[in-house]
């Protein structure tokens, strides 16, 4: 059974933040908030892949 | 919503709730899963209502308030063919395209020798199952989606443009149509959030039903590696559509884990193991699912029994419903188990005879959830249908 997933791209992730942010130059303000905005709109990606996979 | 309506409302979702907890209601709840039969009932074409689920959402309406049903789901004809036009998706017909406008859409499985998950990808998509879905099974279902490594097109971007832009909006819609049906008619939304088992996922959209069978013989070991690498998936995607409150299931559609899809061993093996996990994953959550059972699984009943008490709701289409109750009565509500069948081509009379049997035999004790053994399209005969809602309001009083 799954108990822990160690794959690249875990549930929730289509590009990880820690990936994305080496991209990025040095954030001079709220990087938390970055982060935060970057995830919940990654989870927007991945929840249309897997809706196709599911619903349609 | 006036003070009255959202009375209703409170009555009808405890009602619910409570027979859902496999508790004794006041009084037998109602909660028919109505699909093409809606557009029927309210004067659409099935094309219509396929092709533009605000008519969807209208036909639901309608019926919810007509037949005055504690529960319903927000739109059953679920599949929104304009999105799977916007994507370009090749496994589905739609009627008033490929089909009749009077036809229910359809999905196409691919032959077997062009599965959209060949036979030697099950490393790849136990790897990395979001990043398989997205670079390798997306461009072979969608004739607009380019292949990696391929130069990229407009109606590639568009693809994704408006697929995304479009689904945004449809559930945006789901959330509208429950305000609607609350404020209008006092009626619940009867599910939250979709699951399906890791096997169905496989056979229905990667590898095929024929495919996955001899996969199965083939190279089982690969088969359970996918179902573990798909499960944590499928309970991130089924936790994040269900409902904030707790009260309504998510919705699990069993399709071919049941004989004679597959054997009891090959369920055993095969089909359980990872669709429990993450149902007891929900139920951790707080949250219900709905066994929507298609089929006969009299057999598999056994396994169902084995999860933590009022974890599913478990619904009967072409199982056994006194077996069902026996097994899993005391752990568990049923729904259904009013045939189709006689629902299209009995008369009142039967249907009632029917109901009658079936409350006598399995709801005395609470813990049942009048509703068809499968989805109503447009075959159902709508007299039998107020007959089942009419006899029920009377009848299933406790």
């Amino acid at each position: 059974m799954p108990e822990q997933d160690t794959s690249r791209r875990p549930p929730g992730v289509c590009i990880p933040w820690e990936e994305k942010r080496k991209e990025m130059p040095a954030i001079r303000g709220d990087e938390q908030l970055v982060e935060r905005v970057w995830k919940d709109i990654d989870g927007l990606a991945y929840m249309y892949i897997w809706q196709v996979l599911l619903s349609f | 919503m006036s003070a009255a309506t959202e009375t209703l409302y409170a009555q009808r979702l405890k009602r619910y709730v409570t027979a859902m907890r496999n508790g004794k209601p006041d009084r037998v709840p109602i909660r028919p899963f109505v699909a093409e039969l809606t557009a029927k009932y309210a004067g659409y074409t099935i094309q219509e209502v396929t092709q533009d689920y605000q008519k969807a959402f209208a036909a639901a309406r309608k019926c919810a308030a007509d037949f005055d049903w504690d529960a319903v789901v927000g739109n059953m004809v679920y599949g929104w063919a304009g999105l799977v036009q916007a994507i370009g998706l090749r496994y589905y017909a739609s009627p008033g395209v490929e089909l009749p406008p009077d036809t229910p859409f359809q999905y196409l499985e691919p032959p077997e020798d062009e599965a959209w998950m060949r036979p030697d990808e099950y490393d790849a998509l136990a790897e990395d199952p979001t990043g398989y879905l997205l670079s390798v099974w997306l461009p072979r279902v969608s004739a607009d989606v380019s292949p990696l490594g391929q130069p990229s097109s407009l109606r590639n971007n568009l693809s994704f443009l408006k697929g995304g832009m479009a689904m945004l909006e449809y559930f945006q819609g789901f959330g509208v149509q429950a305000d609607r049906l609350r404020s209008e008619s006092g009626t619940v939304s009867a599910i939250s959030g979709i699951l399906k088992a890791p096997l169905d996922i496989l056979a229905d959209k990667l590898r095929g039903y024929k495919g996955l069978c001899a996969d199965l013989f083939r190279q089982p070991q690969k088969v359970l590696a996918a179902c573990e690498a798909l499960a944590p998936h499928l309970l991130e995607v089924a936790a994040g559509g269900a409902d904030p409150q707790k009260n309504v299931p998510i919705g699990l559609w069993m399709h071919r884990g049941c004989v004679p899809f597959l054997s009891p061993p090959q369920f055993e093996k095969f089909y359980w193991p990872t669709l429990r996990w993450i149902v007891e994953g929900l139920w951790a959550r707080g949250h219900q699912t709905l066994f929507y059972a298609e089929g006969d699984w009299t057999a598999n009943l056994k396994y169902f029994a084995e999860l933590p008490e009022r974890a599913i709701v478990f619904h009967v289409d072409r199982s056994d419903i006194f077996a069902a109750h026996r097994t899993l009565g005391e752990k568990f509500c049923l729904s259904g188990g009013v045939p189709n069948d006689l629902l299209a081509f009995g008369t009142p009379q039967d249907v009632r005879a029917c109901c009658k049997k079936i409350i006598d035999g399995v709801a005395r004790q609470g813990g049942y959830i009048m509703d068809a053994s499968a989805i109503m399209q447009d075959d159902t005969n709508v007299e039998n249908l107020r007959a089942m809602t009419d006899f029920t309001r009377e009848y299933g009083v406790y």
